[in-house]
């Protein structure tokens, strides 16, 4: 092999897991095959392991089930807490009388709440469902805040509004990626906190199903710590 | 049953018996099938296999030959044995009364 191309297998091959890189490396030069050839043997076994991932329902929950549909929704929460904070603060876009109240201050107090635990749990989750297909969802996700950025109408407000559940979704994310166990019982906590916040928001008009649609990530975690138990913590498979 | 590559993997694999690993599962498929057998489909059929339970793997000795990296070692279980035996003696039951079937003494039946 010349040095390019085996430079270009080397980089190839950090798709794959260590063990296996060694011995695919290894296995190359021994048949002593040309750069091109050994290129091609080693992006196809890649892409053939990619491909072996959505044999399973996981990435397609993650990236379907969850990353397309909460991202919109959650763009729609965003903008919504942005004019209410707006409408808080003086600016009258909507018909903000009603927010002037201490039921107002209740309302948007429940939906930056909500903003800020659905994002993290929804990121939280989708890393948790697959961590190794994480760059599909990413990328789906980064394409709904592009379409949602591109048909943004609303000019008393920045198109950076749309955006404000990306950080908690980013920490939810890492914060999937970092731990192999949950608590039950701080999955518990986090899904009735969101659950509960949910009705006084379902009272001020928004659509249930919606609404339901971002808190089934919450309770995700719940329910599968409960049906695949494995000691006192959720055993979160890669 | 087992599919036909995952019969002719291990059967492979058998033969080698302590010397198993990839490179030389892949040459002798070669000279066996006269195809040349991708590292994509060598791979993912082994763990395939290894997760069925029909094969072990673990990682070997580095050598210079290999630019000093691991081998990836493949022996056959005893649960594997038995499957392609299995396989073996279905494709020979199968096969019995067709025309492409070669005797002893060399002539089609």
């Amino acid at each position: 092999m010349t040095s390019v191309g085996s430079s270009l297998v080397e980089v190839a091959a950090q798709l794959l897991q260590r063990d296996e890189r060694e011995a695919v490396l290894g296995d190359l030069v021994e048949a002593g095959e040309s750069a091109w050839q050994a290129l091609l043997d080693v992006l196809s076994l890649v892409l053939l392991r990619r491909a072996i991932l959505w044999k399973s329902w996981r990435p397609w929950l993650a990236a379907f089930g969850l990353t397309v549909p909460g991202s919109f929704l959650l763009m729609g929460t965003s903008v919504s807490v942005s004019q209410m904070f707006l409408q808080m603060s003086g600016h009258n876009i909507l018909n903000g009388d009603r927010l002037k109240t201490f039921h107002g201050l209740v309302y948007l107090l429940c939906e930056v709440f909500l903003l800020l635990a659905c994002s993290w749990a929804g990121g939280f989750v989708t890393a948790l469902v697959s961590r190794r297909t994480l760059w599909v969802s990413a990328a789906l996700c980064g394409l709904a805040c592009l379409f949602c950025l591109a048909s943004f109408r609303i000019e008393s407000l920045s198109r950076i509004s749309l955006l404000l559940f990306l950080v908690p979704a980013i920490l939810g994310v890492r914060r999937g990626l970092g731990i192999t166990r949950i608590k039950l019982i701080s999955a518990i906590i986090l899904a009735l906190a969101i659950t509960i916040l949910m009705v006084p928001i379902l009272r001020g008009g928004r659509s249930r199903a919606l609404s339901w649609t971002l808190v089934w990530p919450a309770w995700a975690p719940v329910g599968y710590r409960t049906f695949s138990c494995q000691g006192g913590a959720l055993a979160i498979p890669s | 049953m087992m599919g036909e590559f995952e019969y002719l993997l291990i059967t492979t694999a058998a033969g080698l018996g302590d010397g198993a690993y990839g490179a030389s599962i892949r040459k002798e498929l070669a000279v066996a099938t006269g195809r040349r057998c991708s590292l994509g489909a060598l791979y993912t059929t082994i763990d395939r296999l290894e997760k069925k339970g029909l094969l072990q793997t673990r990682m070997g000795d580095a050598t210079p030959q290999r630019g000093g990296r691991a081998k990836r070692m493949v022996r056959v279980t005893a649960k594997g044995v038995r499957a392609a035996k299995d396989f073996y003696d279905t494709v020979t039951r199968v096969s019995r009364s067709v025309s492409w079937t070669v005797n002893r003494t060399g002539r089609t039946s």
